[in-house]
């Protein structure tokens, strides 16, 4: 019999070893073969092979933390907390041997982990920047969707007092008013910890107050949690009086600072400079449009939920404007839709060039495609990275095109095939989509190797 | 890493975990290996914070990463049952604190860390650190015990 197995503690330091000597102990005993992948704060040590993975009877995964699942696919798996696997080795073993075969068909569970691995990787400017976008989101799309709802009842209905439509508009309203100082906030206290926070969020009232927006909101967010990094460090106060630092010193210095520098520095050419780039937008010729369609749909194509694509998808956000319509938010969203339908699609006409696995995760793929979850094509691209990206890269670049030259513009920043209500020109947008899915799937049908 | 004899207490009094941790600093600090005591006990209940240091077996391995940190150390003490908030619910008797400067970007301290976690899971080191009577003996057995002192 042979076990391998898998330990990873949130520390890293020592239930990961730990555990590994008891699992290696415990098997030992019964006469068993044993391999463990140990993951601490050293980094991986005594990997896991293909071949290690392919002649094992059964697979412990004790971890805490999320860990790669993909190479256990179709082997005997049990995963359990490294605690539990402290405490009774023995039972975990045999539990193992009985235990059900893991099936990749638990993609969405692989794009949960990858995803949460992705953001515990940012570092610097970038991670402050995507914790205050991950906070925003929520709000734009709940205020997005609202007001797009009071938008059935007809495009002026909410005008008329004491409506339900009026009520939408003005909840939806009071949500897309906190975006920006939420973001503002939340990337202050990326930086700063809890005391950014209070200046971030003033910090970002004032931004939309001199009319700066979202960029001028990403400004304040920065400045605050800078400043009060500033502030915990060269303003030292005798022990007794250490308790108002966070209540009183910070907020009020730190607000005053950012507050005032926004009004007179950096306020107005914050705020020309995003008049001019709306500006920019709205009165866009009809070429250049479409090609900032196809970059678009090359951008969220790329990498998928990565840095690229992200930095598309805020670019796609910061044209939103309370009720109405983006036409490079729908470019952005039906872009981002068009690696998993376009993949999803191909493992159901060219079967013979999916294993298994790949054609099981195809059927989740369809899901997270429609409901713009683009890192649904991750796992086939890691696969086979030469021939899927750039299929799916041409897939996307075809839909954000077309996208633009139908017209099609979209009011909130997330919700797939579920915020299709929110879509102008929804005909024109559908045959983008579907453009896109069927050429990614040609591509990847006719590149690809047969499995065996 | 180093550990020596001035740096191990086989029969500290301490009466808490905070207790412990505050002389076995003030003993770091004496021998010259932290340049401030408050300084680094704040790093070390930082970590303990996050998650109790003490991994089960009557044994807590609290550890800080400071500038406070002049050189890389590790020590070793031996107290009466004290609480430290552990996995298994069983007080602590063994403890080894490790102290390491901001500007060591190796690994080293982690790796002796991961050899210590190994050997504690085997009840015979566990007798023989509870049953060394000198601190030259300690250390010497902990030299022989292939933990890449």
């Amino acid at each position: 019999m042979k076990i391998i197995a898998v330990t990873a503690c949130p520390t890293g330091i020592a239930h990961t070893y730990m555990a590994a000597e008891a699992i290696e102990d415990a098997a030992k005993k019964k006469g068993y073969e044993v391999k463990v992948e140990t993951r601490g704060s050293v980094g991986v040590e005594n990997e896991l092979t293909a071949a290690d993975i392919k002649s094992a009877d059964a697979i412990i995964l004790a971890c805490d933390t999320s860990v790669p699942m993909e190479r256990f696919a179709g082997k005997r798996l049990v995963s359990v907390s490294v605690g539990e696997a402290l405490k009774n080795t023995d039972e975990l073993i045999e539990k193992a041997l009985k235990a059900d075969l893991y099936s990749a068909g638990n993609l969405a569970d692989d794009v949960d982990d990858l995803k949460s691995k992705r953001s515990a990787e940012r570092k610097g400017a970038y991670k402050h920047l995507m914790n205050g976008v991950s906070f925003m989101i929520p709000f734009v799309v709940a205020g997005g969707i609202l007001i797009a709802l009071s938008f059935l009842f007809g495009y002026d209905a909410f005008q008329q007092e004491d409506t339900l439509a009026a009520y939408l508009m003005a909840i939806g309203g009071g949500a897309f008013g906190l975006m920006v100082p939420i973001l503002a906030g939340y990337i202050a206290y990326s930086i700063a910890d809890r005391p950014g926070l209070a200046p971030g969020m003033i910090g970002g009232s004032v931004a939309i107050a001199l009319n700066a927006g979202f960029l001028g909101g990403l400004v304040a967010g920065f400045l605050a949690g800078y400043t009060v990094l500033l502030i915990k460090k060269y303003v030292k106060l005798p022990r007794s009086l250490q308790g108002i630092m966070p209540v009183l010193v910070i907020p009020v210095i730190a607000s005053l600072v950012v507050g005032l520098l926004l009004y007179y520095v950096l306020g107005g050419p914050v705020a020309a400079i995003n008049t001019a780039m709306n500006n920019f937008l709205t009165n866009m010729s009809g070429t250049n449009a479409v090609l900032l369609g196809l970059i678009i749909g090359l951008m969220m194509a790329f990498d998928m939920g990565g840095p690229v694509n992200k930095a598309a998808y805020a670019f796609g956000t910061g044209t939103l404007v309370a009720g109405s319509g983006s036409a490079i938010m729908a470019a952005v969203m039906a872009a981002g839709m068009v690696p998993p339908l376009g993949l999803a699609l191909a493992t159901i006409v060219f079967k013979n060039k999916f294993s298994f696995a790949e054609r099981e995760a195809g059927k989740a793929a369809f899901v997270l495609g429609a409901s713009f979850i683009t890192e649904g094509a991750i796992p086939f691209a890691a696969a086979d990275p030469l021939r899927v990206i750039p299929s799916i890269m041409a897939g996307s670049a075809l839909t954000g095109a077309l996208s633009m030259a139908f017209k099609s513009t979209l009011s909130v920043p997330h919700g797939g095939m579920f915020v299709f209500f929110a879509v102008e020109n929804i005909v024109g947008y559908l045959i983008a989509i579907l453009a896109g899915a069927v050429l990614t799937a040609a591509l990847v049908g006719f590149i690809k190797k047969p499995v065996e | 890493m180093i550990i020596s004899e001035s740096l191990v207490s086989l029969n500290l009094q301490a009466t808490s975990k905070i207790d412990a941790l505050n002389q076995l600093a003030a003993i770091a600090a004496k021998e010259g290996k932290v340049n401030d005591e408050a300084t680094y006990i704040q790093a070390v209940l930082k970590r303990e914070e996050e998650f109790s240091t003490a991994v089960g077996f009557g044994i807590a391995i609290p550890h800080g990463k400071s500038e406070a940190v002049n050189e890389p150390f590790f020590m070793f003490a031996r107290v009466d049952n004290l609480d430290w908030n552990s996995m298994d619910g069983e007080p602590v008797d063994l403890i080894f604190l490790i102290g390491v400067p901001m500007s060591d970007a190796s690994s080293i301290h982690l790796k002796i860390l991961a050899s210590l976690s190994r050997k504690l899971m085997k009840q015979p080191f566990r007798d023989s650190l509870r049953e060394a009577t000198t601190p030259a003996g300690l250390i010497e057995f902990l030299e022989q015990s292939e933990l890449g002192l």
